[in-house]
């Protein structure tokens, strides 16, 4: 910045303000890594297991990751973000009802 | 450039910082102190915290209430730097899902955060607690108040009209900070009846309606005073509305010892006005004294409703009636601050304030 | 809808799995965080009195629709 600090406010919001972009998605879901995120709210594993099952026979993925939030009322926690973050190429997640 | 802050407006292009800010949309309608990263270093360096601790994601958008974001806010409100643990306090506090400021924020109902600050902290920073104590003047209140609001909106993007769609609202959203009189009070205060001690500062949050007054010159009872009292709290929400939650009662410290001096305790209050807030089944049919009353599935459980004379409760529980002293010690007045506190809905939350 | 707003900004595809009752509190939450074209999948409402094999149909019927919103 070219400004002294003292003549420069501080943001008072949350940068999740600003608009956002999906993400690019790949033309297939073949050789990729697929994260199934469980957000605990009771059937989602039902669905989930469904899914990855699908997943297996159709999309030939590389690897099929299940993760589990602690709770559907709060959204993941950083440490599990940050786990799937960077480990994965796409990412499905259930099921909110 | 402090670390994690993002400058929002540069005021060599802006030729008021004032008007600047109102150009973010970050104000609450009010003028805010500019945030400059010095005024807001100042506020961190006094919570002895890191600017980048998270204290609490706030609903309903989640946004990431650091120490630095709340200080920023702080800051904007107006408040000194020592009261930066107040408010992180207060923030931890309305961010407890018991609080649900999801819905608070959220509803077309009219709450506030209304923050009840107890213990040595009210006297280290001059917080009010006697006279004019919901009125303005005292900057620890106003600023307090304020700050935590503006980090319900700034971060939590309860931005009125767009997320919280409140019909009405009242002038608490501006700010809505007390501080217990426990000098002139009878009885224990608000937090050490909650399990603190008396050397703990604490705040206490309300999702609350604005204060309604309670004027009682003449009983020199405490049965007779309560009768005074009681039939003013029958009527939060509407004088239908049953199984209410958490209700603050603030007795002026007259009323407080017209009723202590009769030997009664904070339990007696309660249990003397949930007796007598209780009502008859046939008086609580929907289209009897107006259309609304009691739920579906309430009404159910009775055969003939409108003759029925099974008492139902005002309030869930004597403890959901939450009592403090406050105000001035001359003036008969005391007031109700209804919660927003249906079943399932918000519950009073403490957070210990801590001091460093 | 945090999550799925969250990951997708972290270059991650994203498809989050909703039932019919919560489509708009969805869309509203994520345009809240600004992400104005994040679209859901959606089953039908309720799901929780359906039995493990209903559920399973419903993945069943969605499955294309999952693959879609994960790819271009």
């Amino acid at each position: 910045m070219s400004l002294n600090p003292p003549d420069e406010y501080m943001d008072p919001t949350d940068s999740v303000a600003v608009p956002r972009k999906t993400a690019r998605r790949p033309a297939t879901l073949e050789g990729t890594v697929i994260t199934l995120l469980d957000i605990s709210k009771a059937k989602s594993d039902h669905l989930l297991d469904r899914i990855e099952e699908l997943l297996r026979e159709r999309a030939r993925p590389q690897a099929i990751v299940r993760k589990k939030k602690p709770t559907f009322a709060r959204p993941a926690p950083d440490p599990l973000r940050q786990e799937i973050v960077g480990r994965t190429d796409v990412l499905i997640e259930a099921l909110a009802d | 450039m402090p670390p994690g802050g993002r400058p929002i407006v540069e005021p060599e292009a802006e030729a008021d910082p004032i008007e600047a800010l109102y150009a973010r949309g970050v104000t609450d309608g009010l003028p805010v102190v500019p945030p400059t990263p010095d005024r807001v270093r100042r506020a961190i360096e006094a919570c002895g915290r890191h600017g980048g601790d998270l204290v609490a994601l706030v609903p309903p958008n989640y946004g990431r209430a650091t120490v630095e974001k709340i200080a920023v806010n702080a800051v904007m409100a107006g408040c000194r730097p020592e009261y930066l643990p107040v408010v992180i306090a207060a923030v931890e506090a309305v961010c407890d899902e018991a609080f649900d400021l999801h819905g608070v924020s959220a509803t077309t109902n009219a709450p506030s955060p209304l923050v009840i600050v107890n213990g040595p902290v009210r006297a280290a920073l001059d917080v009010n607690c006697g006279a004019g104590v919901f009125g303005s003047g005292r900057r620890a209140n106003a600023t307090i108040g304020r700050a935590l609001r503006l980090v319900c909106v700034n971060v939590g993007g309860a931005r009125p009209g767009a997320i919280s769609m409140s019909t009405l609202a009242h002038p608490g959203r501006y700010t809505y900070c007390i501080g217990e009189y426990e000098e002139v009070s009878p009885w224990p205060s608000l937090a050490v009846e909650h399990g603190f001690g008396p050397q703990d500062s604490t705040v206490a949050v309300l999702a609350a309606d604005a204060p309604l007054g309670v004027y009682d010159q003449r009983s020199r009872r405490a049965a007779d005073l309560l009768a005074t009292i009681a039939p003013s709290l029958a009527v939060v929400a509407n004088h239908k509305m049953t199984h209410w939650g958490d209700t603050l009662l603030v007795l002026s410290p007259e009323h407080a010892q017209t009723i202590a001096g009769d030997g009664w305790t904070k339990a007696d209050i309660r249990r003397n006005l949930f007796e007598r807030l209780r009502r008859p089944v046939r008086d609580l049919v929907p289209g009897k004294d107006g259309g609304d009353g009691l739920p579906e599935h309430v009404l159910r459980k009775f055969r003939h409703p409108q003759d029925d004379e099974t008492l139902i409760p005002k309030f869930r529980s004597p403890e959901n009636l939450k009592i403090v002293v406050a105000g001035g010690t001359a003036g008969r007045f005391s007031a109700i601050v209804p919660g927003w506190t249906f079943s399932k809905g918000s519950s009073l939350v403490f957070r210990k304030i801590h001091i460093p | 809808m945090h999550d799925g707003v969250f990951f997708e900004d972290h270059g991650i595809p994203t498809a989050t799995v909703v039932s019919s009752e919560f489509v708009h509190a969805a869309r509203a939450q994520a345009e809240a965080l600004g992400a104005r074209d994040y679209r859901t999948v959606v089953v039908p409402h309720p799901i929780q009195p359906l039995t493990r094999e209903e559920v399973r149909a419903l993945a069943d019927k969605a499955f294309d629709e999952i693959v879609r919103r994960l790819t271009t």
